[in-house]
Parts: structure tokens; C-alpha cells; sequence
């Protein structure tokens, strides 16, 4: 259990920093000779600037470590929606846009987009309503979300770096658009480790109809060390190499096992006090337990049926009925997930481009209409279930919920198209659960929704802000790569107070 | 957010009448001092800038930005700042002072327009670039040259009150041997041998260490470090991440590199500017990284991708040789290290005219093939002749050819006469092609001199395919000719223009898709060519109306049909000679496409304020960096000349930072850690030498020594340093946890490649039939526009090749050995991390590939359980161990022992 009072102090994090024999294996990356350039620099120019390094126990990574001060949240749940959602025809409502529909966008003329040229302004297909006390404005695409809106917190002024999918979702997962940089979940299991003993400290659950884009970058460890990255699997498709190989009883398992471990230990007694060797022997234990405990969660039979009727799972023999179900059993996992303590849960509706451009996800280019009317009933009911449930078991308590897409679309249909075309100018994303004000609206596009024009949030703000409300300071929680010390947020971000509970 | 209201014209002339000079003590110094001085002066010097001396006005800021430009004030970054025009980028920043009124700001303005003379400057000499920092500082070892390697350790680990740890036993040496220099255990054999061996130690061990860097598995292992280091994989990345069926090749000359113990310096030139020297491949090396194959229309998007690859290009170039950050300068000067931004954007210049792609290789032919060549080039002439005439027999019998039809269009070249006529304007009309957007390299229009007189005159096109950089408008007259220089139609049918700037008298226009003869596609088959002296009134000057129709898609065999018998027979001998002599032709000059890149005389660079590619400054030419002093390269110096000349300068003996870098990465493949622990970082940002003197004393051996890497690998591997025991003492390990001082030989675990590479070797798979040439995969490939890649389940020999040949792809680790801290290749790793988690653990135990290895292993060891550990770990094995292991096989059989066996530490860790 994380005890109460679990921030760390700056005496106690001094007091830290010398490596003592006990482990070799993380400390010899991270404690050096001497500081680094970088953080000698800052200590001279900005006293209580400098990196906070994560003391990190060799023989188990992810246990827990404290935050930086006390935090508004211990865990997340990121929902993320490959192919970028519309946020015109969601959550981000434009009455300007119904006025002009059919109209060229004023100063839209030249304006090239993503795939080229602009058709004219183009309503939402989905009719919006009130909703909730607050009577937040939600369109029919997400009915059962819109009756939520009381509990979100929604970034209607969100901007973006790039408008091409493999880069946004890099931005959107790790804070850059190249490749190769750790993912928000593998910097947060890095900095505080994990409550779930049993279970990776961070778990990503790919849509079942394949990975994100940008796959495995979402919830890479770029340059963190391994142990940091997110362990793939969702509620059809198990982990790999859990399960006991075939034709191995579970009794010659656990012998094998035995073996293995008294050889290690033999080996281990000629070299005394070896941590890295003392790791591996325990890594073996803690993989055991996996063995038990993730099939256990992955197992959704003993949820009773008004759940799995909640969540959608219950009905088939429809393609959108089938996709609602798989979606809706991953949704399951991740409150699983939640309940039993993993830090970081990352759970992905949408998958690559496949059968199709916006078949997939919700790159709706060409026919936003008939391809949302799918994407849209999919996400709705099993998402809405997800969050009123973990609300049920007094889960948002502690768990930061966010809702995050990669960039948003165009107010205008693409020339000769039915569609929308990529926009990084101006997006949605909310935020709901712990340390998050709800019902709030934070920041706003233009009249038509192209740009973001009020309280600008960067996707550095947006990361800023959660690791806020996790206890740690963006500016501090940092990893030397290659002459920089690396961040989530890079060198910009702010904190938006407004926001926080 | 403030602003200010506009002031009245009049007003602001009755305050500061434009004809009073401003006198900078006065004026403008008062105005920075109540303004700027306390971010700015003495006592803080905010983003690196000091606004209280005219000389650090004249030096500026880390954002690289000139504080003026003198007469310019509405370009002066100075004025953009304090007249807050963009409310994220004002000075001085909200909150932090008073904004200047508009009077000051005017004040100012007029002052930079007047000339912005600053009292005290005007014998300041320029501002010249220096440093102290240790890296920089020219490479000696005068004064201890004679000193050794384990005299250099000695003197710091007596400094640091440690004792050394006596020599390790031969069996201990001759694995640690084997998997430091190769990635894999010694054979039982190759441990009797070493055992046997009646020499003195050191004797035995020099021999040892010979026939060890002797060995191919050498440069399989070296050479994994240096990809890491060069961020090497064979895939694009990004979403759709595409493979590189042809990037094996620059796999390969890096391993055979380090084989033949090439000297570094030329390795370094090799990978530069390859291509000038023979050694074409080497340039894999630029173009080893991701690159974004999505473009646009949208020219953000375009430029942005484009300065990401050069980015890219240099901050690896910066951080693989000279273990510098440059790419740190991109958007400001270095925060640490003495590279400004304007070195920066001289330095992408000389990898400006570097693009992504294949390149056939080509074969270097000696003299009597040359000569082959020649003969079937002529060959060739006269078979092609003998097979026109067949066709044109058949064509006349059609009645086809009337006299005045002209030869169809082709991809190479096409030249259209007409009588001299004057024209304004050329239009190129296409109507359509053989496939796809028309492409033209070139459109060249004669004078009735001879004279090409298209360059200069001004091009128009109805549509340019946006996104690529090797097809621009600009292309269509700038002089030069191939693929790389053309311009492409962004429909299927559209139009090209030139306009001269006066009238002039033309008569012949060539044209084609790719005079250099490389692509063939996109070619204008039905076209019209006009000119126009007002650009309204058109008269024809060619089309393809007389032209033969282009036979390109349809069967070029189909005359052969329509020939008689006795003809018909004669043609297919004659496609046959024809076929065969192509073939051989094309295997003496060409080789196989190779992803190594291609090269074009590139446009300006600029430096771009904050690394914005939309915000250009000065256009900047290409150059090494400036406190390293200068190339004195033009502003359009030939494209390959850069490269050149950089090249050069990185590997040289006067450059203080190669043969450290090199060194210490030699030092960190042997002891596991570099004497610099940040080895692509010998900056101030880096950690400073645990060895300074060391460091020095090699990279000097090293430059002595011919760049030799394998005679500076002899020295470390055959010093007592390297073969001191691992065993741990508490009382060093109290002073020096990670033996960075090397008190003893600091044990490490193998990493991914290595494991799976000794698996294999002890289970008696390991493939070392096929290494060099195409790579293997670990991974189903699912090719849509958007590849997807899945494990592969079943593994079998063509995937028991070494982990160094496999397909590398980025974002997709293998199933098994991924988790083993194992980099996908998208970012530079110059150190490999090395964590133990759970996951490996479970796909060591439990992956199909150990089971079955484990069963192989069963084949080796005969029923005899001691054999495992002679076999595993080079050792026999101790009664303890037979006693458990016998009786552990005897209720559980062999496979999980074998398996167990497998997963053991002993096994994974060098000690």
C-alpha cells in the first residue's frame, strides 16, 4: 500500500541519492560519477529546479515510489481514440456551423489541408442536446457519454504538432512526434511505480481489431529502461508467453521453476550480494504470480449480467453489435485493471487503417457519416458504462479518467468528399474522476470550430496538468538521453490550475 | 494579455521628430535598463543574454536570433519582442515588467534604422566561439605516452584507496573472452583447447585473444554496438512503417568493417561520403533513420518532415562521431556545449542534398571487363538495328508507317524541330501519359544558336505534386537532368509554361521523363507543345498527333505474329541475343538497389528562428562547426563536396573529439561501461571522464595506430585490468559499487542479441551458413498501405541465424528477446539499458523458441546432465548440482531440465 503521506521531501530524496551495493543493476544507469552537466547547471540557477530521480529497487522496478508532493490522483485511465475523433460532431458544439452550413469557410479559401483542398462548411450530421444539470451541449453520436457530462472536464481548446496520424499519436502518447520517445504511461510507472504487485504496472489494451498507428510507440519505454513499458493484451488476445507451454503439466511447471531457481541461487551464492542476479531470481516469482493473477483478470466470467449487459457485451450477431462487445469486454479489463491497482491503464478504441481509410478508426475522410454511425455506438454505451461503474465502486476516487484522440477534424467537408479532413488546430479531449473540476469547460475553438482560440492547451499543458494531479512535477521528473535531460513535456507545459479540483 | 491602443500619427511626430538622431547613451540605454537589465544584465542573464555591454548586445541570446538588424527595424527580432506582437513571444514577458510604451518602442525603431551605432563597439573584433571544456582540448599524451593501460587504472584506483583483484582462471577468461568479443559461450572444444594450451599465461592468452578478433563472430558483435549508436533498422517507421528490403546492405559493411579491421578514420569518411570513395554503401548511414513516407499538400507538413530528416542527419552525424548534441542547436544555441544555432543550420546545410531511398549499387569493373562491356554495348546497337527492321517490315506491310510519322515517344529523350519562330511563352500541354502524373526532368528550348535558353525564364505549371522534394517546378529549367531534378504534374493531365523576359527567336525543344535512363514510367504520350508572344494567342509548335502511337503498355512481342515463319524465327534469336547481352551488360554495371540514399545539388539553407521551418532568417552556408574553426565552404558548394569535406574534417587526427569518442566506445564494448558513461555525449551536458589521462592515452594509440580498432581492443582485452576475477569484495564495493575504477572485471548480463545468439550456440542451432545478404524474419508481415507485423510462432534454421541479421523493424520488437532492454532502432542508443523484469522472464521460461531449443539441447547432451554445464557455462558441473539435476530429470525428464537450464543466470551474464 502507498502510505498516506507520500510525497517525497527534498532532505529525503538527498538522502537517497548515493547507491549503495544493493543495487547495481537500475543504479548504474541512473545514479552517476557527479552530476550531469544539465543538472549541476540547474542546481546553480534554480535551487529545487532540478531532476528528481526516482530511487528504483533493481530487484523490483516497479514498486511503488513516492510522488513529488501529495497527489490529487494515484492512478489513469487514458481512453484513446485512434484516427482522430471529430470533435464537431461530438462534444465540441458549433451552432455557427448549422447557420453556415453549406457555406465556404471564411478564410478557407487557400487553405490546404491534410489531403488538400477545402469543400465548405458542413453541419454535423448528429444532432446536439443538452445534457446533464450542467446542460452541456453533446451530440447523438455519444448519447449515453452526453448523459455523463456532469462528471467531465472538457479541453475543448486542445492543438496539436502535426496533422498526419503517425506523428499525432505520437505527440499524444509520448510528447514528441518522432518516434522513439517513452510513452506518458512508462514516464508515470517510471516515476511512481505500481500498487499492483501481481500485475505490470502498466497495461495497454489494444483494440481488438489491431494496434494503434502508431502501435507499439503508444506505450513504449522510448529510452526508459525496459521495465518501464506497457505490457500489451486485452480481453481476446492473452499476453504473450503466459501461459504454461503446451504439453507442460502445471506440477512439471512449478518443478521446472523450483529448479531453475535453486540453480540461480547456487550460482548466486558464489557471487554474494549481486542484485541484478538477485533481480532475476525474483522477477521469476513475480512472473509466477502474473501467471495466476492476469488470467484472473483477464477472466470476465464471474462479472454478473446486468455488467455484462451494461457494458454491451451481452448482445451479438451484428457487426457493430460484435465490435460494441469486444470493445465493451476491454472496457471490463480496464476497470479490472483499475480496481486492482495498475498505475497506468491505456485502453485504445480504434485500430491502424485497415479495410479502408476510416473503416477502422476515426480518420472519417470520405463518408464521416456512415463510418462514425458505426464508431460512435461502439464507443458510447461500453465507455459510459465504464465510467459510471468505476464511479459505482468508488474507483474515481482515485483514478484520473482521460479521453484523448490524436487531433481533430475540419468543419468543412474535403473537397468532393463527405468527410473531414485532419485538424491539429483545435480539438477535444476531457478529463474526468480524480482532481479534475466536473462539470467544467475549459478553453474554446473558433465559431466554426477550426482553431483553438481561448485558453490554447498544448498537448505539453495537457501532460503538465495530469502529472500535476499525479503529485509530480513535469520540469523535474526527467532522464538523461544522448546530452539531454528528457521529458514528458520537453521544455514547455504549464499546469492549468483553472482545472484542478 | 496587454495591448496597445494606436497612437496618432501626428502625436508620435511631435514626440520624436524623424530627423533627430537618437543617441544611443541617451535614448535607448535608459529604455533597456528600466526594461531589460534585471532578466538581462549583471545579475541574470535569462536564455543566455546580457543587454549591459554593446559587446553581449552584438553576441545576442541563446535563441540564436541577432538583437537587430541594422536599418531594419521591422525585421529586428529586438523590436518583434517589445512591441508584442505575438503575445507568447513579448518582451519583457508578462508579469515580469513594465511593457514598453509606443514612444520607446518608436525610439528604438529609430535607432535601429538610423544604424543602431552603439558607442564602444566599433572596435570590438568579432565574437569568436571558445571553450575550455575538456573535450575540445587537442588529444596528448605527452609526458605519459609510455605509461600502460594498467598504469593509467592503477594511479586511480590507488587515488580512490581500491586494490585490484587477482587474475581470473582460464576457463573464467576464456568466456568472459568469448562472449565480450563475440556474443556467445566457448565451445567445450574451444575451452580444452585453451585449457591445454602449454604456454605461459600470457602467452596463451595473446594467442587466444588473436584467434578471437580474428574470428567473423567479431564484427557480428562490434557491429551491433555501432548500429545501435547510428539508429539503424529496416523499416520506415511512423504509421505505415514500411520495410527496407535493402537496407541489409549497410548491415553488412559495417560488420565487414570492423572484420577487416578497417581504419575508423576511413570508416567514418565511408559512412559520410561513401559515394565519393568508392564505398557507396557507407552512406547507408545518413539515411539509416525513420522518415515519415505520408506527405501532403500541406507545405507545413512538407517543410517540417524535411527538417526532421535533416535533424535527424545531424544530430546523429554530431553524436556517432564526434559525441557531440549538435542537434540540441536546432531551435536556440547549445544550452551547454559552444555550438550555436547558426552552426546548426551550416551544419544540416552539408547534409542538404541528402534524400531517402534505394540507389543501385554500382560494380567496379576491371579493365577486361570494361572492355566486355564495350563490346556488348556495340552488341547490342546492332542486334537492336536488325530487330527495328523486323518491326518496320511489319509495320510497312500494315501500311502503319506513313512516311511522316515520327518515332513514339520514349522516356529518355525526345526532340521536337520546328522552323525558328519568336515566342514569350512555351507551354508543354499533357494529355495524357503511359501511367500516373506526367513527369518532365527537363524541358530544354534552343535558340537558333544551339543555345539552351530555358534557364531563367520563369516557370508557371498548371499543378506541382506537393511533398517531394526532388520534383519542383524550379526543376523543370534549372539545368539539371534525372528523376532527382524534375517536376511532376499534381493530375494526370495539366501544363507546364516558361516565360522569357523578352521575345526571343527559338527552334527546337527537347523534353523527357529521365534523360539518365533510371525511371521510365509517367511518360507524356499524347501532348502539345505552344508558344505565345502575349500568352493568349497559342500557335503548335509539336505534338504528338504525328508521332507513332507510344508502345510502351502494349505487348512489345506482338509484331513477332506478323511476321513470316522463317523472319519470326530469325527476330526470336535476335530477342534472345538481345536478352542474354542485356543481362550480362547489366550485371557488369549494375549491382542490387541499395537503401543508401541518393543525392542532389540542394537549395539554400537558412536558419530558422526557433526551428520553425516557416520562420527563415539568413540563408547560411554549408560548415563544421565554428569553434572548431572553418571549412571556407561556398554557399552552393557541390552537394558531395560537403559531405567531403566534413568527412574530413571528422576523421582527422587534428579533430579532438573522433578518436576520444571511438576509444571510449571501444573501452565501454569491452568493460561494459565507456570511461565517458555518456558516450555520445562528450559534452558539458555529459559526465566527465572517470580516466581523463586514459581516455587521452588511448585515443592518441588509437590515431598512432592507424585508427586500428582491433590492435586497440588487443591492448584493453590482454591488459590485467580486463583479467582481474570478477568476484565481488565488500569492502571496494563500498567505495565503488558499479567498478568504474575497476577493482575487478564488473560483471553485466548479456543483451538480447547476445542471449538469443547463446542459446542457440549451446543448443547446437545456431545457423552460421547464410550471415551476410538479406536478413530473416521474426515477424509476419501484413502488407497494406500501413504494414502490420505480427509474431512469427514457428521458428525453424533461417531464423536460427545470428539476432544481427534479422529484419530489423522499427516499433515491432521480437516476442522473446525484445523485453531484454532490446532499442527498435527509432532513436540513437550509444548504451544499451539494462533492467530485469518479469515479462522476460516469462518469455524465457515460456516462449515456443525455448521449449524448442530445449529439446535440441536434449539431442546434445546424450542422457548425461554434466554435459549441460560444460556446455552452458564451460565448466564441469559440482556434485551438488549432478546430485539435484538427476534427480530433478529423473521425476521430470530432460525437456525441463533443458528448459530450465536455459533460463539459468550463469548463462546470461558475463563474469
Amino acid at each position: 500500500m502507498i502510505p498516506k503521506n507520500h510525497f517525497i521531501d527534498r532532505r529525503h530524496f538527498l538522502s537517497h541519492t548515493a547507491s549503495g551495493f544493493g543495487s547495481v543493476a537500475l543504479a548504474s544507469l541512473l545514479a552517476r560519477d557527479g552530476l550531469l552537466g544539465a543538472e549541476k547547471k540547474i542546481r546553480e540557477s534554480a535551487p529545487g529546479k532540478f531532476p528528481i530521480r526516482p530511487e528504483i529497487d533493481a530487484g523490483n522496478p516497479n514498486a511503488p515510489r513516492l510522488s513529488h508532493f501529495e497527489p490529487r490522483a494515484k492512478q489513469v485511465l487514458m481512453i484513446f481514440c485512434s484516427g482522430a475523433v471529430s470533435q464537431i460532431d461530438t462534444f465540441d458544439y458549433k451552432p455557427e456551423l448549422i447557420k453556415y452550413d453549406g457555406k465556404p469557410m471564411p478564410g478557407g479559401e487557400n487553405l490546404i489541408t491534410f489531403q488538400g483542398e477545402q469543400g465548405n462548411l458542413t453541419r454535423s450530421p448528429w444532432e446536439f442536446k443538452p445534457r446533464g444539470q450542467s446542460g452541456k451541449m453533446i451530440s447523438d453520436l455519444v448519447p449515453r457519454l452526453g448523459d455523463l457530462a456532469d462528471e467531465m472536464c472538457f479541453l475543448h481548446a486542445m492543438t496539436g504538432k502535426t496533422n498526419t496520424h503517425g506523428p499525432g499519436e505520437n505527440f499524444m502518447c509520448t510528447g514528441f512526434t518522432l518516434d522513439g520517445f517513452p510513452s506518458a504511461g512508462s514516464w508515470m510507472t517510471y516515476a511512481l511505480g505500481s500498487a499492483a504487485e501481481d500485475l505490470p504496472a502498466y497495461v495497454a489494451i489494444p483494440d481488438v481489431r489491431g494496434t494503434p498507428q502508431s502501435s507499439g510507440n503508444c506505450w513504449g519505454p522510448g529510452f526508459l529502461p525496459a521495465a518501464f513499458q506497457g505490457t500489451d493484451f486485452n480481453a481476446a488476445k492473452p499476453v504473450r508467453n503466459l501461459a504454461i507451454p503446451g504439453g507442460i503439466t502445471t506440477r512439471t511447471d512449478a518443478a521446472t521453476r523450483a529448479f531453475l531457481q535453486r540453480q540461480n541461487h547456487r550460482h548466486l551464492a558464489g557471487v554474494p550480494g549481486d542484485s541484478e542476479l538477485a533481480a532475476r531470481i525474483a522477477s521469476y516469482q513475480l512472473a509466477a504470480k502474473m501467471q495466476m493473477s492476469i488470467p484472473e483478470v483477464t477472466d470476465l466470467s464471474s462479472e454478473p449480467a446486468h455488467i455484462l449487459r451494461d457494458y454491451g457485451v451481452d448482445e451479438s450477431g451484428s457487426k457493430i453489435k460484435d465490435l460494441r462487445a469486444s470493445y465493451g469486454r476491454n472496457c471490463i479489463l480496464a476497470r479490472r485493471l483499475i480496481e486492482k491497482g495498475v498505475r497506468f491503464v491505456q485502453l485504445f478504441n480504434g485500430a491502424y487503417q485497415t479495410g479502408g481509410e476510416g473503416v477502422s478508426n476515426w480518420d472519417g475522410h470520405k463518408s464521416i457519416e456512415k463510418q462514425y454511425n458505426v464508431h460512435g455506438p461502439v464507443l458510447d454505451q461500453p465507455t459510459a458504462a465504464l465510467l459510471k461503474d468505476m464511479k459505482a465502486r468508488g474507483l474515481l476516487e482515485d483514478t484520473l479518467v482521460v479521453f484523448a484522440t490524436e487531433f481533430g477534424r475540419m468543419p468543412t467537408f474535403q473537397k468532393g468528399a463527405s468527410g473531414r479532413d485532419h485538424n491539429p488546430d483545435g480539438f477535444t479531449a476531457w478529463l474526468a474522476g480524480a482532481g479534475v473540476k466536473a462539470p467544467f469547460t475549459y478553453g474554446a475553438t473558433d465559431a466554426f470550430g477550426h482553431k483553438a482560440v481561448e485558453k490554447v492547451t498544448t498537448v505539453y499543458d495537457f501532460y503538465a496538468t495530469i502529472l500535476h494531479i499525479l503529485g509530480l512535477d513535469h520540469e523535474r521528473l526527467s532522464f538523461y538521453h544522448n546530452g539531454i535531460e528528457r521529458r514528458l513535456t520537453d521544455v514547455h507545459g504549464h499546469v492549468i490550475k483553472e482545472i484542478l479540483a | 494579455m496587454k495591448y496597445f491602443l494606436p497612437t496618432p500619427w501626428f502625436l508620435l511626430l511631435a514626440i520624436v521628430p524623424a530627423s533627430a538622431a537618437i543617441d544611443f547613451e541617451k535614448e535607448v540605454k535608459p529604455i533597456l535598463a528600466n526594461h531589460c537589465y534585471k532578466c538581462h544584465g549583471e545579475k541574470k542573464q535569462k536564455g543566455d543574454l546580457r543587454l549591459d555591454s554593446p559587446a553581449l548586445i552584438l553576441k545576442g541570446g541563446d535563441s540564436g536570433e541577432p538583437i537587430f538588424l541594422a536599418g531594419q527595424s521591422a525585421q529586428s527580432h529586438l523590436i518583434k519582442l517589445v512591441s508584442r506582437v505575438d503575445p507568447d513571444d513579448a518582451m519583457p514577458p508578462e508579469g515580469k515588467g513594465d511593457p514598453l510604451n509606443e514612444v520607446q518602442v518608436e525610439t528604438l525603431r529609430n535607432w535601429i534604422d538610423e544604424g543602431a551605432e552603439i558607442p564602444g563597439s566599433e572596435n570590438l573584433v568579432d565574437l569568436k566561439m571558445t571553450t575550455d571544456h575538456w573535450s575540445f582540448q587537442a588529444v596528448k599524451r605527452e609526458g605519459f605516452a609510455d605509461k600502460t593501460i594498467d598504469d593509467l587504472v592503477t594511479e586511480k584506483r590507488v587515488e580512490k584507496d581500491l586494490t585490484p583483484s587477482p587474475r581470473a582462471d582460464r576457463r573464467t577468461l576464456i568466456r568472459r573472452l568469448y562472449l565480450v568479443l563475440h556474443g556467445m559461450p566457448p565451445t567445450e572444444a574451444q575451452v580444452a583447447g585453451f585449457l591445454a594450451d602449454k604456454s605461459s599465461e600470457d602467452e596463451a592468452w595473446r594467442k587466444l585473444v588473436d584467434r578471437t578478433l580474428a574470428s567473423p563472430r567479431y564484427g557480428e558483435r562490434v557491429g551491433r554496438q555501432w548500429l545501435d549508436v547510428v539508429r539503424f533498422a529496416e523499416s520506415n517507421g511512423f504509421e505505415t512503417n514500411r520495410e527496407r528490403p535493402n537496407a541489409y546492405h549497410f548491415r553488412d559493411f559495417v560488420i565487414a568493417s570492423f572484420n577487416e579491421d578497417k581504419p575508423y578514420d576511413q570508416f567514418v569518411r565511408e559512412q559520410i561520403a561513401g559515394d565519393a570513395l568508392g564505398a557507396e554503401v557507407g552512406t547507408g548511414f545518413l539515411v539509416a533513420g525513420s522518415y515519415d513516407i505520408v506527405k501532403s499538400p500541406d507545405i507545413n507538413l512538407t517543410l517540417k518532415q524535411r527538417q526532421d530528416e535533416l535533424t535527424d542527419m545531424v544530430n546523429t552525424t554530431g553524436t556517432a562521431f564526434l559525441g557531440l548534441t549538435i542537434g540540441c542547436a536546432k531551435c536556440h544555441n547549445h544550452k551547454f556545449d559552444p555550438i550555436s544555432q547558426k552552426d546548426f543550420y551550416e551544419f544540416q546545410a552539408v547534409f542538404a542534398g541528402v534524400g531517402y531511398g534505394d540507389r543501385p549499387l554500382k560494380k567496379i569493373m576491371s579493365e577486361e571487363l570494361k572492355v566486355e562491356a564495350a563490346h556488348l554495348r556495340l552488341e547490342l546497337a546492332a542486334h537492336t538495328t536488325a530487330l527495328e527492321d523486323f518491326r518496320n517490315k511489319v509495320a510497312a506491310k500494315a501500311g502503319e508507317i506513313a512516311a511522316n510519322l515520327r518515332a513514339p515517344v520514349n522516356a529518355t529523350l525526345n526532340v521536337e524541330e520546328f522552323g525558328v519562330i519568336e515566342a514569350k511563352f512555351v507551354r508543354f500541354t499533357i494529355r495524357e501519359t503511359s501511367s500516373g502524373y506526367p513527369c518532365l526532368d527537363e524541358l530544354m528550348i534552343f535558340d537558333s544558336k544551339g543555345q539552351n535558353v530555358a534557364p531563367g525564364a520563369i516557370p508557371t505549371a498548371s499543378g506541382t505534386l506537393a511533398g517531394y522534394p526532388i520534383h519542383q517546378l524550379e526543376h523543370i529549367n534549372d539545368g539539371l537532368v534525372g528523376n532527382d531534378h524534375s517536376w511532376i504534374c499534381d493530375q494526370t493531365s495539366g501544363w507546364v509554361q516558361l516565360e522569357f523576359a523578352e521575345p526571343r527567336d527559338i527552334g527546337r525543344i527537347e523534353w523527357a521523363r529521365d534523360r539518365d535512363g533510371q525511371v521510365v514510367d509517367r511518360i507524356a504520350t499524347h501532348y502539345i507543345i505552344e508558344s505565345s508572344l502575349d500568352g493568349t494567342t497559342w500557335s503548335i509548335l509539336a505534338s504528338s498527333d504525328d508521332r507513332q502511337p507510344f508502345q510502351g503498355k502494349l505487348d512489345p512481342m506482338a509484331f513477332l505474329a506478323k511476321l513470316s515463319a522463317a523472319d519470326a524465327e530469325a527476330a526470336r534469336e535476335v530477342l534472345a541475343k538481345i536478352t542474354s547481352k542485356k543481362t550480362r551488360l547489366n550485371s557488369l554495371e549494375t549491382g542490387l538497389p541499395a537503401w543508401i540514399g541518393n543525392f542532389s545539388q540542394p537549395g539554400k539553407t537558412f536558419r530558422l528562428y526557433r526551428g520553425d521551418p516557416m520562420a527563415k532568417r539568413e540563408e547560411v552556408a554549408p560548415d563544421a562547426l565554428e569553434v572548431m574553426g572553418t571549412l571556407g565552404m561556398a554557399i552552393d558548394e557541390a552537394e558531395q563536396q560537403r559531405r567531403v569535406k566534413v568527412a574530413d574534417w571528422i576523421a582527422n587526427r587534428e579533430n579532438p573529439l573522433t578518436a576520444r569518442v571511438m576509444a571510449n566506445r571501444l573501452w565501454q564494448f569491452t568493460f561494459g561501461t565507456g570511461i565517458v558513461d555518456t558516450p555520445s555525449d562528450l559534452g558539458v551536458n555529459g559526465t566527465k571522464p572517470t580516466h581523463p589521462e586514459l581516455l587521452d592515452w588511448l585515443a592518441v594509440e588509437f590515431m598512432e595506430n592507424g585508427w586500428s580498432c582491433k590492435d586497440l581492443l588487443r591492448l584493453m582485452l590482454t591488459s590485467e585490468t580486463f583479467q582481474q576475477s570478477s568476484q565481488p569484495r565488500p569492502e571496494a564495493a563500498k567505495i565503488d559499487a558499479g567498478a568504474r575504477y575497476l577493482w575487478r572485471f564488473p560483471p553485466r548480463r548479456l543483451e538480447a542479441e547476445a542471449i538469443r545468439d547463446s542459446i542457440l550456440a549451446v543448443c547446437g542451432t545456431l545457423n552460421l551458413e547464410i550471415t551476410d545478404g538479406p536478413g530473416f524474419y521474426l515477424l509476419n508481415v501484413d502488407r497494406e498501405n500501413v504494414v502490420h507485423y505480427s509474431p512469427k510462432k514457428i521458428t525453424g534454421p533461417e531464423e536460427w541465424r545470428r539476432m544481427i541479421y534479422m529484419v530489423k523493424i522499427r516499433q515491432e520488437q521480437d516476442s522473446v528477446f525484445g523485453a531484454f532492454d532490446c532499442p527498435d532502432g527509432n532513436q540513437i542508443t550509444p548504451k544499451r539499458s539494462r533492467s530485469t523484469t518479469p515479462l522476460q522472464a516469462l518469455n524465457l521460461f515460456n516462449s515456443p523458441f525455448v521449449i524448442q531449443q530445449a529439446d535440441k539441447l536434449i539431442e546434445r547432451l546424450a542422457g548425461d546432465p554434466a554435459k549441460a554445464f560444460a556446455i552452458l557455462y564451460g565448466r564441469p558441473a559440482t556434485a551438488a548440482e549432478i546430485a539435484d539435476s538427476t534427480s530433478f530429470i529423473t521425476e521430470y525428464g530432460l525437456q525441463a531440465f533443458c528448459r530450465a537450464m536455459l533460463n539459468t543466470s550463469e548463462l546470461l551474464f558475463i563474469f
